[in-house]
């Protein structure tokens, strides 16, 4: 039994177009944010603007290959890990405390 | 030539091969979000250890051209995907158009690049080369240059690895050599553009936009 | 010379096409087995002959052999040799290159120029590191600890930090060729449950290489960057911290170990059900086991910088995760001791070294839960305990592992038997020379022996001359298949297709098998239907 591409499910222009009008306007916010003085909002304001572009990217831009769900676990997977790259050190870097001298 | 895959002995049919071809590459950009990934932690602790003084340097950055560059990676991730589209339509014209206009889009971010590294240079910003700045800060500013550097640079070489790449598929694509039926490689390779993407967006706000409020 | 037995060699996978440039060319996986195994031989005695040195220099406490100098070297040669050149790529690309497709009724892997690639790859990062050592060798460890990588030693970093750099990459690529191969390619009723446990241990082991590898390829480029430019992430004068080096570097190191026992671990499963006539105990929790080690180990690391700075908080969590990852590794020792159990045991060679590996793979398993321990690592670390127990779990299990499935498929792979006598005594022997070898150092660490010295206090002597001792007896064992499996080749006795009476895909075959791996389409059975006669 031999298969053969069947006919693709084709994205219409538009949905590019305007999750590239989305991305644009996200760039737009996290630069005019950081020009003003939110303190610790800043960099959790530009965190979420790049999680959010990075998942339409991941979820319109290369959908059409993302289809099945074991592709959207491996993509998962190297985030996952390198969080727990970035979270076990941390864990070591925040909590320190320097040692007292003993005199 | 006809744009009919050939099939490898090791495979049933075409799906399969596309279907292997395709987890591979997932697979790949998995270990790429990790080998980046070593320098975002880098990153994050250096920052957590010197917040002021990343706040400092990321000041130093050219900020509207970090932007300009953001902006034309994104744009690039939308036209690939659109010749991606268009190949399924068997419109090659419009196809080879578009993947030339991504791989433009790549070249001028690498040449917006250049033009930040050499005003780096001239600010004596850069490590290793001449690097003088004053101050208690200094340190951490020339820590915060070196992660710079280190994740500029290897992303502005998947960003060169990628545009040669799209160039000869562009060209690849002119001659008939995909189709609707055949174009697994086009895909694969639009997915590693849109890695090559979402790192930019990441690295944009870290490096650009810390203290710019002054 | 006798006469080669025509049929079984025609149209086997080694007999068509001799030239070079053939095997030199070639894409399929069980001719690229067999350049990996040429290739893990040499590295093994590359690394072996450091050993020798070692173990010859520390035979007197004053080091007499070698200068410090030039004993750095040694221990750091052998290290970084025998993990990168020898264990991790050991069993995965040779016996998993051959054995995968087979086990999972597959033509060859998905990708077969890529892993071609990886061959080349490991070849010419190998080549990089002997470049390393012929121009003066590295004086680092094979862990590289920065500052003294980066800023201070006089040595060919560099070069070596080269080699590794590339053959990272063979693995990243066989990790995602294997993890591809086992998703797409199982034939018609192989599903994932019906896997033989070998494969599972070659795909959590793939999970791991394409996941920990790549920071380690990016880690040896920053130290290579900071001592190219004299200036770095590492460098405490930025305010940069060497801790952030061992972070980056453990991340991958640690789950290579599970890379070079994951493996071991389904080579032993696979050989135990064998010989002792049994379906192994427990196949999902095997599984399950298999994919959590993978996973647990992952969030380890921190156990190799107790000593290092890191925080009391982050040492209690390291600690704990660590004794975690024993649980999944104790079921499975557990399973395979239960299929023993009212077995037909027989004790062939490929027995003998999967036995072996059961008890020497506990020992160094519970000696690592003692170093897990924050407490008990504060006076063990960076003493001989620590070698001893690594080597318990590198050497008696993974090294084990892999010659006990060298002797259990040879017959697959070469049509060969070999002389069933010589290679039980070569196991036993090992076993021996293994015990003298590395029991004393566990005594030799716990009395406060120091790692990586040239030299040691006289009243460690005793101890170091038995180590010493056992090691020739050790290098004996080793020695001895090279001679009679390479001896089977010409003399051995024509094996048959199932000379073990196994079960597998793998056994349906020819031996060896011929290039496209089935001439008939293998018909999917229970992999351990030990309990029933074979069909």
């Amino acid at each position: 039994m031999s298969r053969s591409r069947g006919p693709e499910h084709i994205v219409p222009v538009h949905r590019f177009l305007w999750v590239l009008a989305a991305l644009l306007a996200l760039l737009a916010i996290s630069a005019g944010s950081a020009l003003l003085k939110l303190g610790a909002w800043n960099p959790i304001i530009n965190l979420a603007v790049s999680v959010t572009k990075t998942l339409l990217v991941m979820a319109v831009f290369m959908h059409e290959t993302e289809a099945r769900q074991l592709t959207r676990l491996v993509s998962a997977l190297g985030f996952i890990w390198l969080s727990m790259l970035i979270g076990l050190a941390l864990a070591d870097f925040l909590t320190r405390s320097p040692l007292p001298p003993p005199w | 030539m006809s744009a009919v895959v050939a099939v490898e002995q090791q495979y049933d049919d075409p799906v399969q091969q596309r279907e292997a071809a395709t987890l591979g590459m997932w697979v790949f950009l998995a270990t790429e979000i990790l080998f980046f990934g070593v320098l975002f932690a880098s990153y994050t602790i250096c920052r957590v250890l010197h917040p002021i003084g990343f706040a400092i340097a990321s000041r130093r950055t050219d900020m509207p051209l970090g932007t300009i560059e953001t902006a034309v990676l994104l744009t690039s991730s939308s036209l690939i995907a659109l010749a991606v589209r268009a190949i399924k339509l068997d419109n090659r014209r419009l196809a080879t158009w578009l993947l030339t206009g991504t791989a433009a889009l790549g070249v001028s971010f690498l040449v917006m690049h250049g033009f930040e590294y050499f005003h780096e240079y001239r600010e004596h910003l850069i490590p290793g080369i001449d690097f003088m700045q004053s101050g208690p800060q200094a340190p951490a500013i020339e820590l915060f240059f070196c992660l710079y550097y280190f994740i500029t640079g290897f992303h502005s070489l998947h960003v060169f690895i990628g545009v040669s790449v799209i160039l000869v598929l562009a060209l690849r694509v002119a001659r008939g050599s995909f189709g609707p039926q055949r174009h697994t490689t086009l895909e694969l390779t639009a997915l590693y553009w849109h890695l090559v993407d979402i790192v930019w967006i990441f690295v944009y706000p870290l490096i650009y936009l810390i203290g710019r409020s002054g | 010379m006798n006469a080669i037995d025509a049929d079984a060699l025609h149209g086997s996978f080694l007999s068509r096409d001799y030239s070079l440039r053939a095997w030199l060319t070639t894409l399929d996986h069980k001719r690229i087995a067999v350049l990996y195994a040429l290739g893990i031989t040499l590295f093994f005695l590359l690394g072996g002959a450091a050993a020798t040195l070692i173990r010859l220099n520390l035979v007197t406490p004053d080091g007499a052999l070698m200068g410090a100098e030039a004993y750095n070297k040694a221990f750091t040669f052998h290290g970084v040799i025998m993990v990168w050149f020898f264990l991790i790529p050991s069993i995965p690309t040779t016996l998993g290159n051959f054995l995968l497709p087979l086990m999972i009724g597959a033509r060859d892997v998905a990708f077969p120029r890529l892993n071609l690639t990886s061959w080349y790859l490991y070849i010419g990062g190998g080549l990089f590191t002997i470049a390393a050592l012929l121009a003066g060798g590295v004086d680092t460890g094979w862990t590289f600890y920065t500052p003294f990588s980066t800023m201070f030693s006089n040595s060919n970093v560099f070069l070596v930090v080269a080699g590794v750099f590339v053959t990272g990459f063979s693995s990243i690529l066989t990790g995602v060729n294997f993890i591809v191969t086992t998703h797409a390619l199982r034939t018609a009723g192989m599903s994932w449950f019906r896997l033989p446990l070998f494969v599972w241990g070659i795909y959590a082991t793939s999970l791991v290489m394409v996941l920990a590898t790549p920071v380690l390829a990016m880690t040896l480029a920053l130290i290579a960057l900071e001592r190219g430019l004299g200036v770095g992430i590492f460098d405490p004068a930025l305010g940069g911290d060497p801790l952030l080096f061992q972070h980056l570097f453990w991340f991958y190191s640690h789950p290579a170990v599970y890379i070079m026992i994951l493996p071991a671990m389904g080579v032993v499963s696979e050989i135990i059900s064998c010989f002792a006539r049994r379906r192994v105990f427990g196949y999902r929790f095997m599984t399950y086991s298999m994919l959590a080690i993978a996973v647990i180990g992952f969030m380890v690391w921190g156990h190799h910088m107790f000593v290092a700075g890191m925080s009391t908080y982050a040492s209690l969590i390291f600690s704990l995760l660590s004794f975690l990852v024993a649980v999944p590794s104790a079921i499975k020792v557990f399973n395979w001791t239960t299929t023993l159990r009212k077995g037909e045991i027989s004790f062939e060679a490929p027995m003998l070294y999967a036995l072996g590996f059961v008890g020497l793979f506990l020992l160094g398993g519970l000696t690592g839960l003692i170093l897990a321990a924050p407490a008990l690592d504060v006076p063990l670390t960076d003493t001989y305990f620590v070698v001893a127990h690594f080597h318990y779990v590198m050497v008696g299990g993974s090294v084990m592992a892999y010659l006990g499935g060298i002797h259990y498929w040879w017959p697959k792979i070469t049509g060969r038997l070999y002389s069933e006598a010589w290679a039980r005594f070569a196991a036993i022997l090992m076993f021996f020379g293994f015990n003298l070898t590395f029991f004393p150092q566990y005594i030799l660490g716990y009395e406060g022996m120091p790692r990586r010295y040239h030299s040691y206090l006289p009243q460690f002597q005793v101890l170091n001359v038995l180590s010493s001792a056992g090691a020739s007896i050790l290098a004996m064992g080793y020695i001895l298949p090279v001679f009679y499996l390479l001896w089977s080749l010409r003399r051995g006795a024509v094996a048959g297709d199932n000379p073990w009476n196994a079960r597998g895909l793998e056994w349906q075959t020819t031996s060896p098998p011929p290039p496209e791996n089935f001439v008939r389409p293998p018909q999917v059975r229970d992999a351990y239907a030990y309990d029933q006669p074979e069909p």
